[in-house]
C-alpha cells in the first residue's frame, strides 16, 4: 500500500472497492491493528488507533473475511465468550434473535451453513455495541437471500447513526449501500467520492441501445460524432457516447430520412462498474 | 479481564469434552498405559505404586506436549486466534487462560489415573499435597514445551511429528517407559538431558518417597525447563499460521528452550547422580521371575525350599498365621517344607551344623540387584533418601511390633520393615536393612539372633504378619496391596543376608 488517505464521516457507509489483491483487506487490517503500517496516522472515533489500540478495539465491531470459530462452539457460547471481553456488551440472546440465529443457538459451529456462519460473525461484530463497524467482504459466498438480509442489517446500523467501512469487490453492493466509495488498485486509492458523482464523471460514457425495423446498418452510425464501440445484434444496435442528446438528435434525423421505424430505445448512464473498470484498467484487459 | 480469562478457560474445557479425539488422547491414553503397566507387573508382584511417577508423567506429557499445541494450532489454522487478536485484551490473558484450562484437564486426567490405580489395589500416595505440587511443576515444564511446539508447527500433523520426536525418545531412553536402572550406561546419561526423567523422579518421590523436598534437583530442573519453554513460547507467539519465523529471533528462542534441557543435563552430569546406584554397582540384576533357592536340599533328603518368588507359594494354601512361632505348624510344613528328624524342633535348638547344612549363602540374590538390595558401605544415599532412612531409624524404637516379647516374632516384624520398601521399590530399600540389622543386634544377643534368623529362613510363613499393615508410624505405606507372601519371603531372604553378615559368611565388600 502506498499513500492511502481516507476520511470516513460519522454515520456514513463507506465502501472500499477494488479487484482482488488491490489492498482493501490490508488497509482494513491496518485500521483494526492486525497489521502495523510503516508510516502514517490512523484515527478512529477521534482516537489514535496506533497508540490507543485497546480503546479503539473497544469501539470497533469487526467482521473479518474468513472468520472461523472452534468447530464445537455454539453461537450462544461464542457470543457469551466475546461479550466478556468488552466493557459494554449487548445481550447475546438479543443478538441471536436479531441475526435469526435463535434456532441455531445451541448448534455447533461446524454444523452451521455459510450464511449462518456469516450472520454469527456479524453478530459477534455487534457484541460490543460498536460505534464503527468494519466489514471485510461481508456478503462474499452468500446466497441471494442471505446477502439481502445482511445488507438490510448493515443499512439498519447506519440508520442508527453508526459508521460502517466495508470492503467489497461487488460494485453493485457498493452502489446500493455506500454513501461514498474509494476505489483501490495496486495498493493505491485511485478515486474517492459519491458513487453518483463518480459515474457522472465526464470521462464516463452513456450506453445507448436501439431496436429498429428493418435492422439498421451499423455503417450509418459510424460517422455520427462521438459514437464509440458500435455493435449490432439482429435488430438491436448498441453504442456508447459522451453526448447522448446530440447523438440521438442526429440519429433520429437519419432514421426519418431512411424510413426506418424505431421500436425501442434505451439510454443508460455509466455505472460504477464502468468507472471501476475504467479506473482499474480491467476494461483494457478484456 | 479475569472474568474473560475464566470464561475462556471454561469454554476451552467444554470444547475439549465435546471432542472425542481430544478426550481419548487426554483420558484413554493414560488409562491404557495404566492397564499396560498393571498387566505387565501384576504377575511379578511389583506394585503399581512404584510406577505412578512414570504413569503420571505420560499423562502430563500427552496433555501438555500434544494436547495443548494441537488445540492451539488447530484454532490458529481456522483463524480463531486471528479473530481473538482483535479483542481488547492482552495476549497473555488469552494464552494464559488456554494453558490454565489445559492444566486443569491434565490434573483431572492424573486424578483419574490415580483413582483407577487405587481401585485396582494401589495404596494411596505417601504425600498427596506434595504430589499435587510436583504434578503442577511437571505440568508447567511440559506446558512450556507444548507452547514452543505450538509456535514452531504450522499444522496439526506438524504438531504430531514434532511431539513424537520429543515423546518417543523420552519414553524409551528418558526414563519413562523403561526404568533408568535397566538402561545401558549411555542411555542413562542421555536421559539426564530429558525432562521426563526429572518428572518421574519428582512425582515418584511424592508417591513412595520422602516427598517433593527429597527431589530438589528434579524440581529445579523442571522449573528451568518450564521457564525457558514459557518464555520462548511467549516470545515466539504468533496469531496467524503464516507468521512462522517472522522474526529472526524466533529460531534463537527455540535454541533457548533447548539450551535449558542441555543445561539441566550438564548440571546433572556435574552433580554426578546420573547413573543410578543399581547400574553403578555393576551387580548382576536378579530376575524377579527366577526362583531363588537359598535353603538347600538337606542330606536327609527333605526338601526345604524358600520361594522368593511366589508363583508356587501362591498356588498352594497359605498357612494361617499363628502368633506362636516356637514350633512349625503342620500346615506350614506341608505348604513349603518337609521336616525330618535331623532338623531342629525349635529355634533354641538350632546349631551351627544346621546353618551349614541348610543355608546356601552363595545363592543369595546380589545386594546390588532388584530383589532384597543392600547398600554397600561406600554407597551414600541422596539427602532426601538419607533423611527418610533416618526418620525410619528414629521411629523404630517406638514401633510396637518391633518390641513384642516373642523374640522370633519381633525379628520377623523388623525384617518386614526391610521387606516392604524392597517390594515397593522405594528409594530407601537398600539402606533400611542396615538400620534393621543394627536394631536386631541391639535387641537380641548374637547367639540367639543367629538361631532366630535361621529359624525365620526355614519358616518364613510362620508367625504373624499384621505388622505389615502397621508401618504408618515409620512413614511407610501400608503394603496390603502387595502379596503378604511376598513380604514374608523377602523378609526371610533379608534374614539370611543379615545372618551371613553376623557369622562372617558374607563378605560385605564384594556382595
Amino acid at each position: 500500500m502506498r499513500g492511502a488517505s481516507l476520511e470516513i464521516r460519522e454515520g456514513e457507509i463507506f465502501g472500499l472497492l477494488g479487484p482482488n489483491g488491490a489492498g482493501k483487506t490490508t488497509l482494513l487490517e491496518c485500521i483494526v491493528g492486525l497489521r502495523v503500517p510503516d508510516d502514517g496516522e490512523i484515527t478512529v472515533a477521534g482516537l489514535d488507533a496506533r497508540r490507543r489500540t485497546r480503546d479503539v478495539q473497544q469501539r470497533l465491531g469487526v467482521m473479518l473475511q474468513s472468520t472461523a470459530l472452534q468447530d464445537k462452539i455454539t453461537p450462544r457460547e461464542a457470543l457469551q465468550l466475546f461479550a466478556t471481553f468488552y466493557r459494554s456488551a449487548a445481550d447475546p440472546d438479543q443478538l441471536l434473535e436479531r441475526f435469526s440465529l435463535t434456532d441455531k443457538a445451541n448448534a455447533m459451529f461446524e454444523t452451521l451453513s455459510g450464511g449462518q456462519r456469516q450472520r454469527l460473525a456479524l453478530a459477534i461484530a455487534f457484541v460490543n455495541r460498536p460505534d464503527v463497524l468494519l466489514l471485510d467482504e461481508p456478503t462474499a459466498g452468500l446466497d441471494a437471500q442471505s446477502r439481502r438480509e445482511l445488507r438490510e442489517e448493515i443499512a439498519r446500523f447506519k440508520k442508527d447513526g453508526h459508521t460502517v467501512l466495508l470492503t467489497t469487490h461487488d460494485v453493485d453492493e457498493a452502489e446500493r449501500l455506500c454513501a461514498r466509495v474509494a476505489i483501490m488498485d495496486g495498493g493505491v486509492i485511485i478515486a474517492t467520492g459519491d458513487p453518483r458523482a463518480l459515474t457522472a464523471d465526464s470521462a464516463s460514457m452513456q450506453s445507448v441501445s436501439l431496436t429498429t425495423k428493418p435492422p439498421l446498418d451499423a455503417a450509418l452510425l459510424v460517422d455520427i460524432p462521438g459514437t464509440l464501440d458500435v455493435t449490432s445484434d439482429g435488430n438491436t444496435i448498441t453504442f456508447r457516447t459522451p453526448d447522448p442528446r446530440g447523438t440521438l438528435r442526429e440519429l433520429t434525423t437519419r432514421l426519418e430520412q431512411s424510413g426506418t421505424e424505431l421500436l425501442e430505445l434505451h439510454v443508460q448512464r455509466a455505472t460504477l462498474e464502468d468507472v471501476f473498470l475504467r479506473l482499474t484498467g480491467a476494461e483494457n484487459d478484456r | 479481564m479475569i472474568r474473560a480469562a475464566v470464561r475462556q478457560s471454561v469454554v476451552s474445557m467444554r470444547l475439549y469434552f465435546r471432542n472425542p479425539l481430544a478426550m481419548s488422547y487426554g483420558y484413554l491414553f493414560p488409562t491404557i498405559f495404566l492397564a499396560a503397566y498393571w498387566g505387565l507387573y501384576r504377575f511379578d508382584r511389583v506394585p503399581l505404586v512404584r510406577h505412578m511417577g512414570e504413569l503420571l508423567t505420560v499423562t502430563v506429557l500427552g496433555g501438555a506436549c500434544f494436547g495443548l499445541p494441537t488445540t492451539l494450532v488447530s484454532e490458529r489454522e481456522k483463524g480463531v486466534w486471528r479473530r481473538y487478536r482483535l479483542l481488547p485484551v492482552p495476549v497473555a490473558a488469552l494464552v494464559g487462560s488456554t494453558v490454565a484450562a489445559r492444566y486443569l484437564l491434565v490434573v483431572t486426567a492424573g486424578l483419574l489415573q490415580l483413582a483407577l490405580a487405587m481401585v485396582i489395589g494401589m495404596p494411596a500416595p505417601q504425600h498427596p499435597f506434595d504430589l499435587w505440587l510436583a504434578f503442577t511443576v511437571v505440568a508447567f515444564a511440559f506446558l512450556g514445551c507444548g507452547l514452543v511446539i505450538a509456535m514452531m508447527a504450522d499444522t496439526v500433523p506438524a504438531v504430531q511429528a514434532l511431539g513424537q520426536t520429543i515423546f518417543l525418545p523420552m519414553l524409551i531412553i528418558g526414563g519413562i517407559a523403561v526404568p533408568i536402572a535397566t538402561l545401558p550406561d549411555w542411555a542413562q546419561h542421555a536421559s539426564a538431558f530429558f525432562p521426563g526423567r526429572y518428572a518421574v523422579e519428582a512425582l515418584q518421590a511424592c508417591v513412595t518417597g520422602a516427598g517433593i523436598a527429597s527431589a530438589p534437583f528434579s524440581v529445579s530442573a523442571l522449573l528451568v525447563v518450564g521457564v525457558a519453554g514459557c518464555i520462548a513460547g511467549a516470545m515466539m507467539f504468533r496469531w496467524d499460521e503464516h507468521e512462522r519465523w517472522a522474526a529472526r529471533a524466533d529460531r534463537g528462542w527455540v535454541i533457548v528452550a533447548l539450551a535449558a534441557w542441555a543445561g539441566v543435563g550438564i548440571a546433572a552430569e556435574f552433580r554426578g547422580a546420573v547413573a543410578t546406584p543399581r547400574a553403578a554397582s555393576n551387580a548382576p540384576l536378579a530376575s524377579p521371575t527366577r526362583q531363588t533357592d537359598i535353603v538347600i536340599e538337606s542330606a536327609a533328603g527333605s526338601i526345604q525350599t524358600l520361594r522368593a518368588t511366589n508363583a508356587e507359594v501362591a498356588a498352594g494354601a497359605r498357612p494361617t498365621a499363628t502368633p506362636n512361632t516356637a514350633a512349625p505348624s503342620p500346615a506350614n510344613a506341608n505348604a513349603v517344607s518337609t521336616f525330618t528328624g535331623t532338623h531342629p524342633s525349635s529355634w533354641q535348638a538350632v546349631s551351627q551344623a544346621d546353618i551349614d547344612r541348610d543355608l546356601a549363602f552363595d545363592r543369595l540374590p546380589p545386594d546390588g540387584g532388584i530383589i532384597t538390595p543392600i547398600a554397600a558401605a561406600i554407597q551414600q544415599p541422596d539427602p532426601g533418601t538419607a533423611e527418610f532412612v533416618a526418620s525410619v531409624a528414629a521411629a523404630l524404637p517406638a514401633w510396637a511390633p518391633g518390641s513384642v516379647a516373642d523374640p522370633v516374632q519381633r525379628a520377623r516384624n523388623l525384617l518386614y520393615v526391610a521387606a516392604v520398601p524392597d517390594l515397593l521399590q522405594m528409594d530407601i530399600e537398600r539402606y533400611v536393612p542396615a538400620v534393621i540389622y543394627a536394631r536386631l543386634q541391639e535387641q537380641t544377643a548374637r547367639s540367639d539372633l543367629i538361631k532366630i534368623l535361621y529359624w525365620i529362613a526355614l519358616h518364613p510363613f510362620d508367625g504373624d504378619d499384621r505388622a505389615v499393615d502397621e508401618m504408618a508410624s515409620l512413614g511407610l505405606p501400608p503394603a496390603s496391596a502387595t502379596n503378604l507372601d511376598d513380604v514374608r519371603a523377602r523378609a526371610a531372604v533379608y534374614g539370611v543376608k543379615l545372618l551371613g553378615r553376623l557369622i562372617g559368611r558374607i563378605d560385605t565388600d564384594t556382595k
